[in-house]
């Protein structure tokens, strides 16, 4: 069941790749469409029979690989993976459904997007430390591609700073797990064993440092964060969306299951440094926000400082706040998505994201309205308006955090203020005002191009009606996290 | 019926979003041959029933005791969220007073808004405004409030920004939105901690657990203060208070609710709250000053206003500042009267005034002049609407002073004094606004001024008779607008002088307004003392280039620096990094010289480093390290 969620895209990539040369994008699209569709159905049925009042790994399949490196093809779904995979799979279908019908060389564009959504599967249910870091650098190779040939015009120098920052946070990540396995002597990378270890508070330091930092390249917090504007500049509509929505979760997800999950006391030791920096990271990543002038950028930022909320959560390891901050990330997946598809239209529309040139966009007759709406209420999600997704996970990050860091999670609620600031500027800029001569000829925008912001706005106003329905499927497994295996 | 009806009163709200909601065929245009009428009629519609499912249930919620219904919402590990909502006579009441302004203001904007394209779009906002406002009247939990809050923040900011193609518009929408945000993003920041600190979030629950509260002192201000931040961003208090007075670039029917209901909302809350007030002395005494400065300071400024709606709309902060005060002493049920009489006049007000600009295409007062031949019904709305807020006639506001000296509570004289002000200010703005627009001789723009077509007259006749029953209202309801006891009709008056001053101040503001010379066209005074007094008021003390001086100079410079830093700093250094890598790359290059006398001297000179390190000992430091580690 695991291993299709796996095997599915990958075959899917695999059979795209070989396609002979004659099928036109349009059928290429096709078969992306279908494979991505039937792996949204099947997490939909693995989600209906998942327990969530168990708190271990379900459905798990093991079967011995490399048995001498202590490397196993082992795989589990809990609490904390569900949620991400799931969004994984939605994501990657409305990337497909938003990627453009014309594109330059179909067959290795939409084989590259399913090998990327496969490997971010693969990593989300690894039990396996070496596997999962298999996957986690599988993964960096078709996002590089996707950036390096279908991206703007710095692409070249984005995608290359990418993947020399996400290499090194993965040779970081590698580092930490071998330290793991030599100190600890144990027989195999397998996840659940590795976490009764009893180490030291001083080697858990030291095996979390380097981890600390390979994962904050991937998330990105700040200091390392500067990868991230680029590449999502850089990368196309459908790369953002599946960049800020599925990649950077990965970071968080090691964060709260190797991190936390094996390093509790080490963790527990960094913890109040760890919120500081997180507040950092969110004043930082909103300051910055606000003097940008490029509407991606703005997103890009906004992803930064929303991120870092996670961090500050997953430092106060309370139950309250590990089932946050699991919200957070689908909460952060959803919005950031998305904003970026909506920035996407605007720019295929207007031909510029420069929040300058652009005006009075809600013109009801020659601008786009419906977009305009839909981003109006993107940001009101993204800066934590109630009745939405934002405000609730948020608010539960805010209230875990609060009894344990008091003044690092005041600053960060300045940071969701500052939300509120640059999402502004940018929709009082860009959509309101009088429509300029030069933007009163755009083409109509087509209700399919608008379908999955719609899903997602769907998706933002039930979950933040509903944040149970949530919620539910991580609680068990945040409190298995804290008491250790 | 009448028991199944009161156990679904939630559904109110529900009435105004679902009209919203219907309302979205036409404003996204999927509904185009009809025309956006039928969205303003379906809202309507909804509006009544909410209206007459709520008459309903207020007149058989008096023979039963308060309930409170609960939801439970979200249960996550130790934390319980529940939504709670109240039943009672003061809710209802309230309740029943959002359904019914709403009704009015909505009907007033079939006629104010006739000519408007996008009329779907007005009333799916009016519609979602209503429900959030009726949310805010039933609900008993701080979280629902504060979202519902939120919620009006939301729709504050689109509904001043209805006309988004105008410049100043966009710069008030802008500013109301950021504002309240401050405030909200304050209480936010009380309400995680009051959530923390293991009180429950429902008011009953706050007030049980104020009476045994371990804070110490330092945190239980903080918290106060914060939780009055909020309402103070919504009832535009100082130093959050100008948003209310550039919100009035919305469309006139949105400045109705807002500056009746919305800003009563905002009060509503904290009046909630008093209980948690108590706590500290602190935040009590930040309420009376707070609604002091505001009191004083914005019935300055309403003086030296030009633009009728501006008049009235700094006088809507310095009446919610009188209510702060009122919740600052304790005097719960002052703030309740307070804020209904407020609320039935000031939309009165609102509603002649937006009859005037429909006729006139005009705000500007200076350019207007004896309407009141020609607007006989306007004309009448405004004095009643004046009336009503100025303590000199026995009408709304008048009761609800002269209560503040008649009940069982400890009253000051600073706080009279403080009340002689703002009435005889707010008499004296009041008859000046009246003799500018509806005195003397009629000019260009006010020469040609029929009265306002019925949908805006029927609504504007029924407030008027509204209002001048409405002093009856806490007469024979006592129970309505208090929601502890029933007000206490003292025999003893606590400040004898305190009624005659009143109306002396209220008679003396008239005298003035009607004495001073009144300028026709914008023209300042000669004198320098006067221009100075004048221009300090007209420009609201300077606040707004206060602000901009240092908060948003502050945000924008810190932006800046940090994306500077961004830049060239974090982002500069790992640009850094990689260009030595490729200039030592390309300078190493040069070592591949293909000479073997070079390799080999490479070779010497590594396998010499190695030998050292062995012979000195300087190999154990490292195997010592590695070895110490592994035995941990």
């Amino acid at each position: 069941m695991l291993s299709a969620l796996i095997l599915l895209p990958l075959l899917g990539s695999a059979l795209i790749a070989f396609l002979p040369t004659k099928i036109e994008a349009k059928q290429t699209r096709l078969i992306a469409l279908v494979v991505s569709v039937s792996v949204l159905v099947l997490n939909i049925v693995l989600g209906w029979r998942f327990n969530p009042e168990l708190d271990q790994f379900q459905f798990s399949e093991y079967i011995p690989w490399v048995e001498w490196l202590g490397l196993n093809y082992h795989l589990g779904i809990d609490g904390l993976s569900l949620p991400l995979v799931f969004l994984n799979s939605l994501l990657t279908f409305i990337a497909v459904f938003s990627s453009s019908k014309s594109l330059r060389r179909p067959r290795f564009y939409y084989s590259m997007l399913l090998l990327l959504s496969a490997g971010a599967a693969g990593a989300f249910l690894a039990q396996d430390l070496l596997l999962f870091f298999l996957f986690y650098e599988l993964e960096i190779i078709p996002l590089y591609f996707l950036i390096a040939i279908w991206g703007g015009q710095k692409r070249g120098y984005a995608a290359m700073k990418f993947l020399l920052y996400t290499t090194f946070s993965g040779i970081l990540v590698l580092a930490s797990f071998l330290g793991l396995v030599w100190l600890t002597g144990a027989e195999s990378f397998d996840y659940e064993p590795l976490r009764s270890h009893s180490l030291s508070v001083t080697s858990q330091l030291l095996l979390l440092t380097p981890l600390l930092i390979g994962i904050f390249i991937k998330i990105p917090i700040f200091p390392f964060h500067t990868w991230l504007p680029d590449a999502h500049v850089e990368a196309s509509t459908p790369i953002s969306v599946l960049l800020a929505g599925v990649l950077l979760k990965l970071g968080t997800y090691a964060l709260l299951r190797f991190a936390v999950g094996l390093f509790l006391e080490g963790w527990v030791v960094l913890a109040p440094w760890m919120a500081i920096l997180a507040a950092i990271s969110a004043l930082y990543g909103a300051s910055c926000a606000i003097a940008q002038k490029d509407m991606k950028k703005v997103v890009a930022y906004s992803s930064i400082a929303h991120m870092a909320y996670i961090l500050l959560a997953a430092s106060a390891t309370t139950r309250l706040s590990i089932s946050a901050a699991v919200f957070q990330m689908v909460s952060h997946g959803l919005i950031s998505a998305l904003l970026f598809l909506l920035v996407g239209v605007v720019y295929e529309k207007t031909g510029t994201r420069d929040v300058d040139s652009l005006r009075g966009l809600l013109n009801p007759e020659k601008g786009l309205p419906i977009t305009g709406s839909l981003m109006i209420l993107g940001a009101m999600a993204s800066s934590g308006i109630p009745g939405m997704i934002g405000f609730i996970s948020e608010f539960l990050v805010f209230r875990g955090s609060f009894p344990i860091f008091p003044v690092p999670t005041l600053f960060c609620l300045v940071g969701t203020g500052l939300t509120a600031v640059y999402f502004l500027l940018v929709i009082n800029r860009v959509f309101f005002g009088r429509l300029t001569e030069k933007l009163s000829q755009l083409p109509p925008v087509r209700w399919t191009e608008l379908v999955p912001a719609f899903v997602l706005t769907v998706l933002i106003v039930t979950f933040g009606l509903q944040p149970s329905w949530v919620v539910h499927w991580s609680e068990v497994q945040a409190v298995a996290l804290l008491t250790g295996g | 019926m009448t028991d199944f009806l009161l156990h679904t009163i939630w559904i109110i709200p529900l009435y105004g979003l679902l009209g919203a909601i219907l309302t979205l065929p036409w404003s996204l245009g999927i509904i185009r041959q009809t025309g956006p009428r039928p969205a303003a009629y379906v809202n309507l519609l909804m509006t009544l029933l909410a209206f007459i499912h709520g008459t309903v249930v207020f007149n058989s919620i008096w023979t039963q005791p308060t309930q409170q219904l609960v939801f439970h919402w979200l249960k996550v590990a130790d934390l319980d969220l529940t939504l709670a909502i109240e039943l009672s006579p003061v809710s209802l009441g309230a309740l029943e007073l959002v359904s019914g302004i709403s009704l009015l203001a909505q009907l007033y904007a079939l006629g104010y808004m006739e000519k408007d394209w996008s009329l779907a779009r007005f009333y799916g906002l009016m519609g979602f405004f209503e429900a959030a406002l009726g949310g805010i009247a039933l609900s008993d939990s701080l979280l629902l409030s504060y979202a519902l809050l939120e919620m009006l923040t939301l729709s504050t900011y689109l509904l001043v920004g209805f006309w988004y193609a105008q410049p100043l518009v966009v710069t008030a929408a802008r500013d109301a939105f950021l504002t309240k945000r401050v405030g909200d993003i304050i209480l936010l920041m009380g309400l995680v901690a009051l959530s923390s600190y293991g009180a429950g979030l429902n008011f009953s629950q706050l007030e049980a657990w104020a009476k045994t509260s371990p804070l110490p002192p330092l945190t239980s201000a903080l918290l106060g203060l914060a939780l009055i931040a909020g309402p103070t961003g919504k009832c535009a208090q100082f130093p959050l208070n100008l948003w209310l007075d550039e919100a009035m670039e919305g469309p006139n029917p949105a400045g109705i609710m807002r500056n009746s209901i919305v800003v009563s909302a905002g009060a509503y809350v904290l009046i909630k709250l008093q209980p948690v007030f108590t706590l500290s002395s602190i935040s009590a005494d930040a309420l009376i000053i707070l609604g002091t400065v505001t009191a004083i300071g914005t019935s300055l400024m309403a003086i030296a206003q030009i633009d009728i709606k501006r008049t009235l709309s700094h006088s809507t902060s310095a009446y919610l500042g009188l209510v702060f005060i009122a919740v600052g002493l304790g005097q719960v049920d002052i703030a309740f009267l307070l804020l209904f009489a407020h609320a039935i006049a000031k939309a009165l007000l609102f509603m002649s005034a937006g009859s005037v600009i429909l006729t006139t295409s005009n705000q500007n007062i200076t350019e207007m002049g004896g309407l009141w031949s020609r607007m006989p019904a306007t004309t009448v709305a405004f004095v009643v609407g004046g009336a009503g807020l100025v303590a000199l006639m026995p009408m709304g506001m008048f009761w609800t002073f002269q209560r503040w000296f008649n009940g069982s509570w400890e009253v000051d004289w600073w706080l009279l004094e403080i009340l002689l002000f703002v009435n005889a200010l707010s008499a004296l703005n009041i008859t000046r606004v009246f003799r500018l627009v509806f005195l003397g001789k009629p000019q260009m723009k006010t020469r040609r001024a029929p009265e306002v077509p019925w949908p805006m007259a029927l609504p504007m006749v029924s407030l008027t008779v509204v209002a001048l029953l409405a002093p009856l209202a806490p007469i024979k309801w006592s129970l309505w607008l208090s929601p502890t006891t029933p007000l206490v009709l003292g025999n003893e008056l606590i400040i004898r002088s305190a009624v005659p001053l009143l109306l002396v101040s209220g008679a003396l503001g008239c005298l003035i307004g009607a004495g001073i010379p009144l300028r026709r066209a914008w023209a300042r005074p000669t004198q320098v003392t006067w221009r100075f007094f004048q221009d300090l008021f007209a420009y609201d003390f300077y606040v707004d280039r206060l602000y901009q001086l240092t908060v948003v100079a502050a945000v924008s410079w810190l932006a800046k620096f940090t994306s500077w830093i961004d830049r060239y700093v974090v982002d500069g250094l790992v640009n850094l990094v990689s260009l030595a890598t490729i200039f030592s790359g390309n300078a190493l290059k040069y070592n591949v010289s293909g000479q073997s006398q070079f390799y080999l001297l490479t070779i010497l000179l590594g396998v010499s480093l190695l030998l050292w390190s062995v012979l000195n000992g300087q190999w154990s430091i490292m195997t010592d390290y590695w070895s110490s580690i592994a035995t941990q």
